[in-house]
């Protein structure tokens, strides 16, 4: 197996956030200067260029089986473009507090687009109005990520998650946890919700038994967090190595963790979405596949001259998009 | 990029002290450096071209709100978000709320991985505000911690007090912060580069102290030596010796007079011990026991009584800060006299003649400023054993490190030819080998800032960590 280079482009500053069209025709990288460049997926052609946010964007959100897509951005709004047509849509001033964290609803009724500013947490409709303005959080919003059902945003923020009704927006459940947290994920299978923390730990949730696990170990805070599409393997950061635990049945408590070796601390982690390879980057450039599962994990590896900065598998999990810290955007073809 | 540390600077200091004063001096008078604000309120800053970021001093209180353990959640936020910038900061600076604990600022780039490999914590500056410190020290927490956490003292707005307050004032804030560089401005007006660079949290630079903050400190604050004949001798204290002047005794019209009595004004602890001439060595041997003596128990001494030379220490009951007693001495010969309080004139009459004191000293007096938080200051000559030093130093941030607000040191470990410097806030401390000793004299020099810090324990534990 090897990663061979489909073609590259140059944002103006860091790329801080790397964004695929559902039908994977289009990929939108954003600067954290903030303009947002359109890149066309099968020859890296720049078809638009887009303002951003002034002061900087931070991140790209877009929507499910839609021409859409949301960016978050420092000047407290969220904006929503028309990706196809290369133009503003709309947009929703939401305060002084930098939007950092936006997710779609994956499934439902309609279309939702969740979004954090500082403490304030909101729906907002595909047009950028107010579905829902929920009670401000007890901190910083920190991180947020939708159940894969659809049926529950967990908000997180120092102090613990809350669960909102992706409906009713009503509380679900709230898990306290004594510490900064920076970053959720679910399973696919919705059976477990897991925090990557400052701590520095990985915490485990089963919302619906009530079982909660801690995994500690780690020697930095744990940004990054990803999981397969079977939802047993769990890829975490938070050292040199890239650190996979086997979620099947009662959890990793217990069980050893796949440790995939780095040179340098690693700094991104993303499963394919429906197949079985991960991609990990580390801060000295170097991106590596593995198949955890197998006795000699590792598929491929490739130098790159910056650390990544963002790390995304196209829809059909045969590009791999890495955004890095130069504003380099590197598209990546996975062959053999 | 991430061998270069971005230089951070913390601004501290009440409302109203002058502290944005400072900040917008600071983004004015820098040149072609580019400095990021984070701002505690937004709008106070207006300066084009700078990066102003508004920050909302969120804590991260981990361990159930231990202070010691709460870092900065909303710097670890933004300063990494700054960090995604292709043109590179020159400088951070942080700006905190006046009510503001510095301490969990200090320990986010003391504590997180990200924070301490990309930025570099240089120093911790203070305004304060000269006309109302005072009232803010007297009654405030948050105040005193700003002082004593600071690397950097801007005593500002010295227009507003008399020269007197100001002098009273900085001995005020000396007793609190030894080691911090005190800088006395109108309008924050200092030269950048003794608030920006300067190393407060370097620990190569964490030596430079001035070694006369370190001096002990007594529980008297003075001695004269008097020579004085065989019999029975007046002894007065205050002014209501009329047969006289005051030109000859101890009037204390000289130089600093920060003194100021605690505990009963018409109470006076003195000694009065034989010394056997006035070479240096010799009065150092007698004032050092004469500690004990101050120690010790006390016999009150009522007007018109008789002391002598010797134990027990003599606590005279004055009226109205006034009082005369007998002196009996039965030999001849040289005698110090120790005064607890250094302010009231003291006279020795004998047969109608006032001997004038052929020696005197001040003594910086342990009891001098009624401060919870002070500075233990020591300074010593040996090798450390490394184990005994790591046990105690472990322990006692484990037992205190809530009440120790800075530390920082260089000492001199057995087995090692360099210098290992450390610096700490709370519990939480760096500590490295640095250069070699080369040609320097091997002196342990240790400073701890804090609160209800124990001289005389500190010193005793610090002298039973010395290599036999």
């Amino acid at each position: 197996m090897q990663l061979t280079k489909h073609w590259y482009g140059q944002l103006d500053d860091y790329a801080i956030d790397l964004a695929w069209s559902p039908n994977g025709a289009l990929l939108a990288a954003a600067s954290a200067a903030g303009p947002i460049t359109l890149f066309g997926a099968h020859d890296g052609a720049r078809l638009h260029e887009l303002p951003g946010h002034e002061g900087g964007t931070n991140i790209l959100a877009w929507q499910p089986e839609s021409p859409t897509f949301a960016s978050g951005g420092q000047d407290g709004s969220v904006r929503l473009w028309d990706g196809a047509a290369g133009q503003h849509v709309s947009t929703a001033a939401l305060g002084g507090a930098w939007v950092e964290h936006l997710a779609w609803r994956p499934c439902g009724p309609a279309p939702v687009l969740a979004a954090a500013a500082g403490r304030r947490f909101l729906y907002l409709n595909p047009d950028a109005s107010v579905r829902r303005a929920f009670k401000d959080a007890p901190k910083t919003i920190t991180a947020l990520a939708w159940h894969p059902q659809g049926g529950c945003a967990a908000v997180a923020y120092f102090g613990g998650v809350c669960l909102w009704d992706g409906d009713d927006g009503v509380v679900q459940k709230e898990f306290p946890y004594g510490n900064g947290i920076h970053a959720l994920v679910w399973s696919p299978d919705g059976r477990w919700l897991v925090s990557g923390n400052q701590d520095p730990s990985v915490h485990l949730w089963m919302p619906e038994k009530d079982v909660e696990l801690q995994m500690s170990g780690y020697e930095t805070k744990v940004r990054h967090l990803s999981f397969d599409s079977s939802s047993r393997w769990l890829a975490t950061s938070g050292s040199q190595d890239a650190c996979v635990w086997d979620c099947s049945g009662e959890g990793p408590e217990g069980r050893e963790p796949v440790m995939l070796p780095h040179e340098a601390p690693v700094c991104g982690i993303a499963f394919q979405r429906g197949h079985g390879l991960l991609a990990t980057a580390s801060r000295d450039g170097a991106l590596m596949l593995w198949s955890p599962e197998r006795r000699q994990p590792l598929r491929a590896t490739v130098k790159m001259p910056a650390a990544a900065a963002s790390v995304s598998w196209s829809p059909d999990d045969k590009l791999l998009a890495i955004g890095s810290e130069t504003g380099i955007v590197y598209t990546l073809r996975v062959e053999g | 990029m991430e061998n270069n540390p971005i230089p951070v600077t913390v601004l501290t200091g009440f409302l109203g002290s002058g502290k944005t004063t400072l900040l917008n001096r600071i983004l004015t008078e820098q040149h072609g450096r580019k400095l990021a604000v984070i701002e505690n309120e937004f709008g106070e800053v207006g300066v084009d071209n700078q990066l102003v970021i508004q920050g909302d001093e969120e804590l991260f209180e981990m361990n159930n709100g231990c202070i010691c353990c709460s870092v900065r959640g909303d710097l670890i936020r933004i300063l990494g978000r700054l960090l995604k910038r292709r043109d590179r900061l020159d400088g951070i600076l942080i700006e905190t709320t006046g009510l503001a604990n510095p301490a969990p600022v200090a320990q986010t780039f003391f504590t997180d991985d990200e924070m301490r490999r990309n930025f570099r914590l240089d120093a911790i500056v203070t305004v304060v505000d000269a006309k109302h410190v005072s009232t803010h020290l007297d009654s405030n927490d948050e105040s005193v911690k700003q002082i004593a956490f600071a690397d950097v003292i801007l005593l500002n707005k010295t227009d507003l007090v008399s020269p007197h307050e100001l002098d009273s004032l900085k001995a005020r804030v000396r007793a609190i912060n030894a080691v911090a560089s005190i800088q006395m401005t109108r309008d924050c007006n200092v030269p950048l580069n003794s608030v920006l660079d300067v190393g407060g949290f370097n620990l190569g630079r964490a030596t430079e102290i001035d070694p006369k903050f370190l001096e002990l400190e007594y529980p008297f604050e003075w001695a004269g030596a008097y020579a004085l004949t065989a019999g029975t001798h007046d002894l007065v204290i205050g002014h209501h010796d009329d047969e006289h002047g005051h030109d000859h005794g101890h009037e204390h019209d000289h130089g600093h007079q920060h003194h100021h009595h605690h505990g009963n004004e018409d109470e006076l602890d003195v000694a009065i011990m034989p010394v056997a001439s006035l070479e240096a060595a010799t009065i150092s041997a007698v004032r050092d026991s004469t500690v004990e003596v101050f120690s010790d128990w006390e016999r009150p001494v009522k007007e018109g009584e008789t002391i002598a030379p010797g134990l027990p220490l003599n606590r005279l009951l004055l009226r109205e800060r006034n009082g005369k007693y007998k002196l009996k001495v039965e030999r001849p010969g040289l005698f110090l006299v120790f005064e607890g309080c250094g302010e009231y004139p003291l006279h020795i009459h004998a047969g109608g003649e006032t001997v004038k004191p052929s020696w005197q000293a001040d003594y910086h007096a342990a009891h001098e400023h009624n401060e919870d938080v002070t500075s233990v200051g020591i300074q010593q000559a040996g090798e450390l054993d490394p184990k005994r030093l790591n046990d105690w130093i472990s322990g006692l941030l484990r037992a205190k490190g809530g009440d120790i607000y800075r530390m920082k040191g260089v000492l001199c470990v057995k087995g090692s030819g360099k210098r290992l410097v450390f610096q700490g806030i709370h519990m939480l401390f760096d500590a490295k080998f640095d250069r070699e000793w080369g040609q320097e004299p091997r002196v342990n020099t240790l400073v701890f800032i804090g609160k209800n810090l124990n001289r005389a324990e500190l010193n005793e534990a610090f002298r039973s960590c010395l290599s036999a």
